[in-house]
């Protein structure tokens, strides 16, 4: 595996290389980490490198302010051994390092972002309501200190909200609904007594997501062979998502709906059949 | 392989290990039959095929056209192509001219685990059949409350010969073929089971899965299930190593449990969405079940929430926790009997460790798996290959790494089931497109060579 010096990253031929990376130069490597080409950071060694370098790559989107937060589907097209994966994130979430969300655009999607991101958001979502001068706020705070620090799985029951929001103050009905108006929690559809966690604000995010997946897959469809080399696909930008191209092409390989192929002219990519 | 057949005679080499060599050869070149071909006479997808267990040489399959035919998998009826290809024809159909047929689909199909004497269906019409294989009669009729999913008997049992049934209604059946009646229900389910499994490793566990999602393990010589598998517990690795047990408690929640207090007797803790139940359900591990959920029962009826008082054993139907985001179409338990791999409609497939209950997360790569039927997994012997039905073609997991190791494409339409018959190394596919399809280790084909003659029969 060869180690890259930070400040030389010059773009190769279009070959696929692993890049390691030391934590000090992470900073660095965050300008040229956003003008890389996805061909040349297609794979990575380990699950926290690629967290990092996919958050370092996360799209700068002007009109809603959400810090990044990379898809499931994103590290699995990123590092190969999807069960490395699994355990990784398993202990990066149980030592608290990140948080995992389950997403309602499709089958399995799950959201991970870092904790101080996500307290970030919730503060951001705070002030927002503030200035829309909703009462009652306190109970974001009882939340992030009690409920985020002790429940690390995506979803919580309503008996353990309350019991945990009651260790802050005492907890009212309308309490609750300002929860999940501020985009914390979310009410299950299937069990009315159960919620799952939410990061706030991201529901343009995930329309983008939904429907930016639908277009590109129908520019792929398109096509006579229902392929694109990818270096010609990446310039392309999509019409209804705010994410970007490089964002969408990871989730869908990682999700299975696309796969690459290597050819002499670099990595083509194809929608994949079953 | 003389050479191996040699070390094998001078002792370098052990039997066992010799023979699993040949075998995990054989199985790495599985691929579709040059020299045997089943002819199947069903008008239907096929739904469910079982090769005996005492003989390994019948193969039963039941259809969606209410058809089940049985097939002679070892003596073909038929040489062709110059004595190349055997033809196995069925020895005999039952179709929809027979006297005691089903009126609707045949979902799963199962042999008597004793002898072959008798063969059990279950069908969408609502009943279960069991056969007399000799003179093809149905000997026993059961009617159950709905669409009955699947079927199954225990391989181990000596002291009773009950049928488990999934259905769609929310209750597991148990019949029993001695005495023609239904022995008891087994509640806890919220929605339809859609697979039923015996435990490997003792005659009284059963495990079924359901369509809300759940993966409860049933003693059922006891009310309720005693472990609800959740996908959130989970482990890293073959076994939890002792640390790591206490890396997996989180932070006791006092005023939701304070049951547990009372108790005493475990230092693991319930996480978000579980409540008394999985508590006792874990304290189970530590201390003997019963005296604990019965202390534990008092306490339950203070509490707000529940409004009535439960039977200690029926604590498990409050526990809500989800093995898959969506319904668990296919359960398989390895040969050890320490592991299950369970398939969702939420194309995941998850192997999980029988006796911590907990998630291995071992990521088998899968984009879409079939939704609306159940699927029947196959296991190589010693657990090192795990055959899914994805969709048009059947892939062969490693167990232990989620690799896909090989990818078996013939069918035409979606595959239903497979079974892996272990004393040939051979996998057997039914498929919507009515087929069943032989795979089987490569054998090449040298028109003028006599060897190869010879090289077939020794391997029989």
């Amino acid at each position: 595996m060869s180690t890259q010096d930070p400040s030389s990253s010059s773009p190769s031929k279009g070959t696929k290389r692993r890049r390691d990376e030391e934590e000090a130069a992470a900073a660095d490597d965050a300008e040229t980490a956003a003008s890389e080409s996805l061909e040349q950071s297609l794979t990575f060694s380990d699950t926290l490198v690629a967290l990092r370098m996919m958050r370092a790559q996360f799209p700068h989107i002007d009109k809603v302010s959400i810090r990044p937060f990379v898809l499931r589907s994103q590290l699995y097209s990123s590092v190969v051994d999807r069960t490395q994966v699994d355990r990784e994130l398993e202990s990066l979430r149980r030592t608290k390092v990140l948080r995992i969300f389950k997403l309602n655009t499709g089958q399995d999607d799950h959201a991970i972002m870092f904790l101080d991101d996500y307290l970030n958001q919730i503060e951001r979502a705070v002030k927002r309501m503030e200035e829309k001068n909703v009462h009652d706020l306190e109970v974001f705070e009882w939340f992030k200190i009690h409920v985020i620090d002790t429940r690390l799985e995506p979803n919580i029951s309503h008996q353990d909200l309350c019991s945990l929001l009651s260790l802050g103050g005492k907890v009212k009905d309308n309490q609750i609904s300002v929860l999940i108006n501020g985009g914390v929690i979310i009410r299950q559809l299937i069990d009315p007594s159960m919620y799952w966690f939410a990061i706030p604000n991201v529901g343009s995010m995930l329309k983008g997501l939904s429907q930016g997946r639908k277009e590109l897959l129908s520019l792929l469809s398109r096509r006579r062979y229902k392929e694109m080399l990818l270096a010609s696909l990446e310039k392309k930008r999509l019409r209804l998502s705010p994410l970007d191209m490089r964002f969408h092409l990871r989730d869908l390989i990682g999700s299975g709906h696309l796969k690459t192929i290597k050819t002499p002219t670099g990595l083509v990519v194809r929608i994949s059949k079953e | 392989m003389w050479k191996e057949i040699e070390k094998r005679e001078s002792g370098r080499v052990r039997p066992r290990s010799f023979a699993n060599r040949v075998k995990s050869s054989r199985v790495a070149s599985l691929q579709l039959s040059n020299h045997k071909d089943i002819v199947s006479p069903h008008k239907g997808s096929v739904n469910s095929l079982q090769v005996d267990l005492t003989e390994g040489r019948y193969l039963l399959s039941g259809a969606s056209d209410a058809s089940a035919a049985v097939y002679d998998v070892q003596q073909p009826q038929k040489l062709e192509g110059g004595g190349l290809i055997a033809k196995h024809k069925p020895i005999f159909v039952i179709d929809k001219q027979h006297e005691h047929r089903h009126k609707y689909a045949i979902s799963s199909a199962i042999w008597y685990p004793i002898d072959t004497g008798l063969f059990v269906t279950g069908s969408y019409d609502h009943y279960i059949k069991v056969w007399d294989t000799n003179s093809t009669q149905a000997v026993m009729n059961f009617k159950m409350p709905g669409k009955v999913y699947s079927t199954s008997m225990s391989s181990l049992a000596t002291s009773h010969m009950l049928i488990a049934a999934g259905t769609e209604d929310v209750q597991v059946r148990l019949c029993d073929i001695a005495s023609g009646a239904f022995a008891h229900t087994l509640s806890g389910h919220r929605d339809g089971v859609m697979t039923v499994q015996w435990s490997n490793s003792s005659e009284y566990v059963l495990v079924t899965g359901g369509c809300d999602g759940a993966i409860r393990f049933w003693d059922i010589r006891r009310a309720g299930c005693f472990r609800v598998l959740d996908q959130s517990h989970s482990q890293l690795g073959r076994r939890p190593p002792l640390l790591e047990r206490s890396a997996m408690t989180k932070v006791f929640v006092s005023c939701v449990v304070t049951c547990i207090c009372i108790l005493g007797s475990t230092s693991r803790s319930s996480s978000g969405g579980q409540n008394m139940s999985k508590a006792t359900a874990v304290s189970r591990k530590s201390s003997h079940g019963n005296g604990a959920k019965h202390s534990g029962s008092n306490r339950i009826s203070a509490k707000g929430s529940i409004k009535h008082r439960l039977h200690p054993g029926m604590l498990s139907s409050q526990d809500r926790a989800t093995a898959h985001y969506g319904a668990v179409t296919g359960l398989k338990i390895s040969e050890d009997g320490m592991y299950l791999f369970s398939a969702g409609s939420d194309s995941r497939l998850r192997l999980w460790d029988i006796e911590s209950g907990c998630n291995t997360l071992v990521n088998f790569e899968t984009v879409r798996l079939q939704t609306n039927k159940p699927i029947q997994l196959s296991v190589s012997e010693d657990s090192a290959l795990v055959f899914v039905p994805c969709m048009t073609v059947v892939k062969a997991f490693d167990f232990w790494s989620g690799k896909t190791y090989f990818t078996f494409r013939g069918h035409y339409e979606y595959v239903n089931c497979c079974c892996y018959s272990a004393l040939d190394q051979e996998l057997y596919t039914g498929g919507n497109d009515r087929q069943i399809l032989v795979w089987s280790p490569f054998i090449s084909y040298e028109a003028d060579e006599g060897t190869t003659r010879n090289e077939d029969s020794w391997s029989d």
